[in-house]
């Protein structure tokens, strides 16, 4: 009976183990043309209240980060940025809509100290019309970019 | 079970504004019945949102658009009284609290509502809003304002929106522009655009939306919500309230506990102020609308009486306000326009 009841748990943890690996969705690859610019950057934190759900209104956030590294777009590695993020409470994959088009992305929620992947298009204005969180109102007078793509690196 | 709550919200509503005597509120209505005609979009008993007129004190209710096979909503006439702006778009959508401006298509019609023709295809001519002479229209889109001559569809100025980004209303003197903008401080501030300079101001910059000129352009009327510890959904309440064009001199207009106080739109003569009282955030487009109001200008500012409202606001007056039938974005002209045969 032991042997039996050994036996259950071996099969069982095989089973756990075969989930684990087993493939999830495949995630679409990294455009290498989505955007003007794309970044590995650090987001730098998520202030207070920049991230809420809110279900009768859409709005973007906008985020800091710090950039470590640029394949497109001339953006120097240490520079800050501010990138506005569609619905941020959602998980990238399911943000975009017919508001704002397609989005996407691996990052599912926002954690500071994160690196991100990012494709981003600017100005602000051509890309995004709607409601906008911004944190550091006042504090940066510089380009604010439309996250495309945000991936987990 | 949303006629339920909209039948006890509309209960609860009597019973606030119970303050006023029913002798208070037939003066009322008496006082504005032949004040023009107010136009406002509503749903049809068909089940499709329609373009309705009605006398300013809800009665002589009839259909603008009369056209079951489309959902016809955001009615604007021109500041004569004449003409009729309106969006509209196939039926079974819904109809969106926020993006209102932008879906479907725009539609001119003489203000009895015939001869409705298009202007341009679905998502095109959006949040338009009229010039004060009735010949042009502004129009908000991403890439910016546009200025379109109606005569010609031309356009003849373009400049870039600067944040604005919903609910632009030209000035009636035809100098600025308010609308909903997110270049202050807070995604949903109201604010005006100078259309000389393209300077921008803040009239209020709390959670604002659905800025309204006066007649005389001397104040606007925009809806804010009122500081809230995240009751009601985490939405609290929202009041009416107007300011000075350059953010000066803030005041309430309304406010109740129970419902939203939206679409704000001051009569021509600047006496008395029409408003949605949503009893959900979004207006429940789904379903009915909400309950449109009315109330006098001098009665302001004005509560519906409740013990808590009354600890925020209270030297505020509380007169009579009249309950109109269900709809959204009321809008009123003194034209004997709109009641002209079809």
């Amino acid at each position: 009976m032991k042997r039996w009841g050994l036996m259950v748990l071996a099969v069982v943890a095989l089973g756990g183990l075969g989930w684990l690996w087993a493939p999830g969705p495949a995630t679409p690859p990294f455009p290498a043309d989505l955007g003007s610019v794309e970044v590995v950057a650090k987001l730098v934190e998520v202030p207070p209240g920049a991230v809420f759900q809110r279900e009768l209104y859409h709005y973007a956030t906008i985020l800091r980060y710090e950039v470590v590294s640029c394949r497109r777009g001339g953006l120097t590695p240490g520079a800050l940025i501010h990138v506005a993020h569609y619905d941020p409470w959602k998980p990238r994959a399911e943000a975009g809509d017919a508001r704002v088009g397609a989005l996407g992305g691996t990052v599912r929620s926002f954690v500071a100290g994160d690196r991100h992947r990012l494709a981003l298009v600017s100005p602000l204005d051509e890309h995004y019309m709607g409601g906008l969180v911004d944190k550091y109102f006042g504090q940066h007078a510089g380009v604010t970019y439309w996250a495309l793509r945000t991936d987990a690196e | 079970m949303a006629n339920r709550f909209t039948l006890l919200g509309l209960l609860g509503f009597a019973c606030l504004a119970a303050a006023a005597t029913p002798a208070e509120v037939a003066t009322l209505a008496t006082e504005v019945r032949s004040l023009g005609w107010v136009a406002y979009s509503a749903r049809s008993p068909r089940g499709d949102w329609e373009i309705f007129a009605m006398r300013p004190d809800g009665s002589d209710v009839r259909n603008l658009t009369n056209s079951p096979e489309t959902e016809d909503f955001y009615p604007l006439f021109s500041r004569d009284g004449r003409q009729l702006l309106y969006r509209s778009m196939p039926r079974g959508q819904t109809v969106s609290g926020n993006d209102y401006g932008r879906q479907g298509r725009l539609m001119l019609a003489r203000a009895n509502g015939t001869e409705a023709k298009a202007l341009g295809g679905d998502g095109e001519w959006t949040w338009a809003t009229w010039s004060p002479d009735g010949r042009q229209v502004l129009t908000l889109q991403p890439k910016g304002f546009a200025i379109v001559e109606l005569a010609t569809k031309q356009v003849i100025r373009t400049f870039p929106r600067g944040g604005f980004y919903q609910q632009p209303t030209w000035s009636p003197d035809g100098t600025a522009v308010v609308g909903v903008s997110n270049g202050f401080d807070t995604g949903w501030s109201i604010a005006r655009l100078e259309l000389a300079t393209l300077r921008a101001n803040a009239v209020s910059v709390a959670d604002c939306c659905t800025p309204d000129w006066s007649a005389s352009g001397d104040r606007v009327v925009f809806s804010r919500r009122r500081p809230h510890g995240g009751e009601n959904g985490g939405y609290g309440w929202t009041e009416l309230w107007q300011a000075q064009p350059d953010g000066q001199g803030a005041t309430l207009v309304y406010a109740e506990v129970g419902r939203h106080l939206y679409g704000g739109h001051v009569s021509p003569d600047g006496r008395h102020v029409l408003f949605t009282g949503n009893l959900r955030e979004d207006g429940d487009p789904a379903n009915q609308g909400a309950p449109m109001g009315l109330l006098r200008m001098s009665d302001t500012p004005m509560i519906a009486e409740h013990a808590e409202l009354r600890k925020v606001y209270p030297l505020a007056k509380s007169g009579p306000a009249l309950i109109l039938p269900a709809g959204h974005e009321p809008c009123w002209t003194h034209s004997p326009a709109p009641g002209l045969p079809r």
